[in-house]
C-alpha cells in the first residue's frame, strides 16, 4: 500500500516538475531578482552597484511621471469598460442569435485580438490623421479637424476605443459560452409571465452571465494596468503625460534611462496597484453575484 | 562493412569538429550588426571577403535582436556574459553609458589606430567622438547630417525665388503657404516626449547657431542659452501663427502638404519607389538648418548628425578582440569598402573626403540628393556625450520644447523649467 502511494506520489511529482521548474525559472527567480534590484542603482552591467535602500521607492512615489502612469489606467478604464462590455455583449448576443455558422462569426470578431498591436496602431493612426476621410466629414460638420492624439481627453478616448475594439471579440467568446449555458426554460417562463426582451435581458441574461461577467471584468481591469503598445505607437505617452501608462514608464526607465533598480520599484508599485484594484473589483462583482443568487 | 563505414564517418565528423574548434579557438570572433537587413548584407559580404583573404580568421556576423531595443539587447548580453567581440549601431550617448560601466575597449590603444584613421581619411571627423577621458571608444561608421528640404516647385508657385535661410524669411514664406492652405511643416513628433525626437527638431537648429558648444559638459549645463531661447522663440512664433501642424499627415512633404521638412538620407530609397517625381534640384532642394537674421555671419552653420559607430567589448577574450580588430582594420582600410557600404545602405560613411574622393564620385553623381549630405559631414555634430542622455532629452522636450509648441509656456519660462529639470537629473 505504502509503495503504491509512493509510486503515485512520484508520478504526481513527475507531472508537476515541468510546471514547477518553469515557474521557478521564469517567475520566482526573476521576481526575487527584481525585488533585490529595487534597493540598488544599477544599469545591469556596471561594476559599481550602489545600494540606495528605499531611495528608488521614494523617488518613484514623488515622480510626476509615475503619478501620471498611476492615473491613466483609470482614465482609460472609464471609457474602455463600458465600451468593451457593450461591444462584447452585443457581439455575443448577435452570434448567439444565429442558428448556423456561429463559429465562423465568432472567428471573424476574434480576429482583431490576433492582430498585432503595432499594425492596429498604424491603422488607427491613418484613421485619425489630419487628412483622413473621417476627419474630412467631421471638419465639414464642426468646422475644424480635432487633434485626436494631441488633446488629452481625445487621446484617451482613441486609445480606450482601440483596446475595446481589439478585445471585444475575445470577451464575446466568454459571453457566448455563458449565453449558451442559460436554460431556455427561463426565457419561456418569463415570456409566459409577460416579460419583454429588455426585461428578460436585465432580469435573466445578465444575472445568469455572472460567471462570464466576473471573468471579463477581472481580465479587463487587469489589462488596464498593462497597456503599452497603443500609447507607445500613437502618443508616446503624451500629450502632457495624459496617456502615460505603467508599462511605458517601466520600459522607459529600464531600456532608455537604463535604471534597472528604479524600473523594478515602479514595477512593484504596478503590481500592488493591480492587486488592490482587482481585489476591489472582485469584491464588487461578488456582492453583485450574491444579490442575484450566486454563491461565492 | 556497414560498421566500418559508420566508424569512418564518425572519425571524419570528429576531425571536422576538431578542425573547426581549433580554428575557432585560434582567431575567431563574433560581430553583431544592426538589426537592419542592408547593414547585415554589407557585414556578411565583408566577413566573407576578409576570411577569403585571411583564412586563419573566423568572423561570425550576426544581427543583434531588435526587441525590446538594440541597447537593451547589448546590455543584457553583457550582463549575461554573452557579449560579442564587437558590434555596430552604437551612438555616442549609449556609448557613454557603456564607457561609464567599463564595458568598452579604448580603440586608440589598439595597434594600428592612427593608421586606420589616416587610411579612412577621418582625422577631422573623429575629433568630436573623443570621450571625456581623451580616449576613443567608438569608431564612427556612418553619419547622417540632418538637412532641411524645401519644396522648390511649390515655392516657385508661391512666387518665392530664393530659398529662405533665416527665421524671418521662413516666417514670410510660411504666411504665403498658409494662404494657399498649406503648412510650412507637418511634424507630429514635435509634441511627442520621445527623447530621440529632440535630435531632429531641437538640436539641428541649436547647432546651427551655437556650433559645437556642448549642451552638457560633465554634470553641468553648458549650452549656449541664447541659442536655446532663439530656437524656442522660433517654434513659439511658428506655432502661434499656426504655420506648423502637429497632427499626422502621411508623407506630408512629398505629397506637398508641407513645404519644409527636416530630412535624413534614409528617406530617398523609399521616395524612389513611391514618389519618383521627388527629384533633388527639380521638386525639392536640401539646405543647412536656418538661423535668425541677427546671427547671419556669426553663426557656425552646423547641424546635428545622427551618427553611429562600432565598439569592442571589454568582456570578450583578448584573442577575439584581436581577431575582430584585424577584421575592422581591414574593412576600413579601403575606400572601396565605404563605397560598398553606401551603395548597400544609402548611409554616408564618416570620411572627411567623401565629397571629393573620386572613388565615390560615380555613385554620388547617380544619387545627387546625397551630395549635400556628403558635403556637410564636416559640419555635422554628433549627440552630446552623457550617460543620462535619454532623461535629459526627455526633460528638454517635456518641460521645454513641447510646452513652447503648445503655447503653454513662454520660451524663457520653458527654458528655465527645462534647465531645472535637467539639473535635477544631473545632480541625481
Amino acid at each position: 500500500m505504502l509503495r503504491r502511494i509512493k509510486g503515485e506520489a512520484l508520478t504526481g511529482w513527475l507531472f508537476v516538475i515541468p510546471y514547477l521548474a518553469y515557474t521557478i525559472v521564469f517567475f520566482v527567480l526573476p521576481f526575487v531578482w527584481g525585488l533585490l534590484l529595487i534597493f540598488s542603482e544599477w544599469n545591469l552591467i556596471s561594476p559599481v552597484r550602489e545600494f540606495v535602500g528605499l531611495g528608488n521607492l521614494i523617488e518613484a512615489l514623488q515622480s510626476r511621471r509615475v503619478h501620471a502612469a498611476a492615473v491613466t489606467p483609470f482614465k482609460i478604464m472609464a471609457i474602455f469598460l463600458p465600451a468593451v462590455l457593450i461591444m462584447s455583449l452585443g457581439i455575443a448576443v448577435l452570434i448567439n442569435s444565429f442558428k448556423k455558422r456561429q463559429g465562423l462569426l465568432a472567428v471573424a470578431f476574434f480576429l482583431p485580438y490576433l492582430a498585432s498591436g503595432v499594425s492596429m496602431s498604424l491603422v488607427v493612426k491613418g484613421v485619425v490623421s489630419y487628412t483622413s476621410p473621417v476627419n474630412k466629414v467631421i471638419s465639414n460638420i464642426i468646422g475644424y479637424v480635432p487633434d485626436w492624439l494631441g488633446t488629452p481627453s481625445l487621446a484617451i478616448l482613441v486609445i480606450a476605443l482601440m483596446i475595446a475594439w481589439r478585445f471585444s471579440g475575445y470577451y464575446a467568446l466568454i459571453f457566448l459560452s455563458g449565453l449558451q449555458s442559460i436554460p431556455s426554460e427561463l426565457y419561456e417562463a418569463a415570456q409566459i409571465d409577460g416579460a419583454g426582451r429588455i426585461k428578460s435581458f436585465f432580469k435573466i441574461t445578465l444575472p445568469q452571465l455572472y460567471p462570464a461577467l466576473y471573468s471579463v471584468m477581472i481580465l479587463a481591469v487587469g489589462l488596464m494596468f498593462g497597456v503599452f503598445t497603443e500609447p507607445y505607437m500613437l502618443t508616446g505617452g503624451g500629450p502632457n503625460l495624459a496617456t502615460h501608462t505603467w508599462y511605458l514608464e517601466i520600459y522607459y526607465q529600464a531600456f532608455s534611462t537604463l535604471r534597472a533598480g528604479y524600473a523594478s520599484s515602479i514595477a512593484l508599485y504596478n503590481a500592488v496597484a493591480v492587486f488592490i484594484v482587482v481585489g476591489i473589483v472582485r469584491r464588487i462583482m461578488q456582492a453583485w453575484g450574491r444579490a442575484h443568487g450566486w454563491e461565492d | 562493412m556497414l560498421a566500418k563505414k559508420w566508424s569512418l564517418t564518425l572519425t571524419l565528423v570528429c576531425v571536422l569538429v576538431l578542425a573547426v574548434s581549433v580554428a575557432a579557438g585560434a582567431k575567431s570572433a563574433i560581430f553583431w550588426t544592426a538589426p537592419n537587413p542592408s547593414q547585415e548584407v554589407f557585414w556578411h559580404e565583408m566577413a566573407e571577403r576578409f576570411m577569403e583573404e585571411n583564412p586563419e580568421y573566423q568572423i561570425q556576423v550576426l544581427p543583434m535582436a531588435e526587441a525590446p531595443s538594440s541597447e537593451a539587447t547589448i546590455l543584457t548580453a553583457i550582463a549575461g556574459g554573452t557579449a560579442p567581440a564587437a558590434s555596430e549601431n552604437i551612438f555616442i550617448g549609449f556609448g557613454a553609458e557603456l564607457w561609464e560601466s567599463d564595458a568598452l575597449v579604448p580603440l586608440d590603444t589598439l595597434p594600428g589606430w592612427d593608421e586606420l584613421i589616416a587610411a579612412r581619411n577621418m582625422e577631422e571627423a573623429i575629433k568630436s567622438w573623443a570621450f571625456p577621458d581623451g580616449h576613443y571608444y567608438i569608431l564612427p561608421i556612418y553619419s547622417n547630417p540632418i538637412l532641411y528640404g524645401w519644396r522648390i516647385d511649390i515655392l516657385e508657385e508661391l512666387g518665392v525665388d530664393s530659398i529662405p535661410e533665416t527665421y524671418e524669411e521662413i516666417m514670410e514664406v510660411a504666411k504665403l503657404a498658409q494662404e494657399e492652405d498649406l503648412f510650412l511643416m507637418v511634424r507630429p513628433a514635435l509634441v511627442k516626449p520621445n527623447w530621440w525626437e529632440r535630435w531632429f527638431d531641437f538640436f539641428t537648429l541649436y547647432y546651427a547657431i551655437s556650433g559645437d558648444v556642448p549642451f552638457i559638459t560633465g554634470n553641468e549645463i553648458t549650452a549656449d542659452e541664447e541659442a536655446v531661447l532663439e530656437v524656442f522663440q522660433f517654434y513659439y512664433d511658428l506655432a502661434k501663427e499656426k504655420y506648423i501642424l502637429t497632427q499626422e499627415i502621411p508623407d506630408a512633404f512629398p505629397t506637398g502638404m508641407a513645404i519644409w521638412s527636416e530630412l535624413g538620407p534614409w528617406v530617398f530609397p523609399g521616395w524612389q519607389e513611391q514618389y519618383p517625381e521627388m527629384v533633388h534640384g527639380e521638386t525639392f532642394k536640401l539646405t543647412m538648418p536656418p538661423i535668425p537674421e541677427n546671427r547671419k555671419g556669426e553663426a557656425t552653420g552646423n547641424t546635428f548628425a545622427d551618427a553611429k559607430g562600432l565598439v569592442l567589448y571589454a568582456q570578450a577574450s583578448k584573442e577575439a578582440q584581436e581577431a575582430v580588430w584585424e577584421f575592422i582594420r581591414w574593412v576600413f582600410s579601403k575606400p572601396e569598402h565605404d563605397l560598398l557600404w553606401m551603395e548597400t545602405t544609402s548611409l554616408p560613411p564618416v570620411r572627411d573626403d567623401l565629397a571629393e574622393n573620386p572613388v565615390f564620385a560615380d555613385y554620388l553623381a547617380q544619387a545627387p540628393a546625397l551630395v549635400p549630405y556628403a558635403e556637410s559631414l564636416a559640419s555635422a555634430v554628433p549627440p552630446f556625450t552623457h550617460s543620462q542622455f535619454a532623461d535629459i532629452q526627455t526633460a528638454l522636450g517635456e518641460e521645454g520644447l513641447i510646452p513652447v509648441v503648445r503655447l503653454q509656456k513662454t520660451p524663457e519660462q520653458a527654458w528655465e523649467d527645462a534647465k531645472a529639470a535637467i539639473n535635477q537629473i544631473l545632480n541625481r
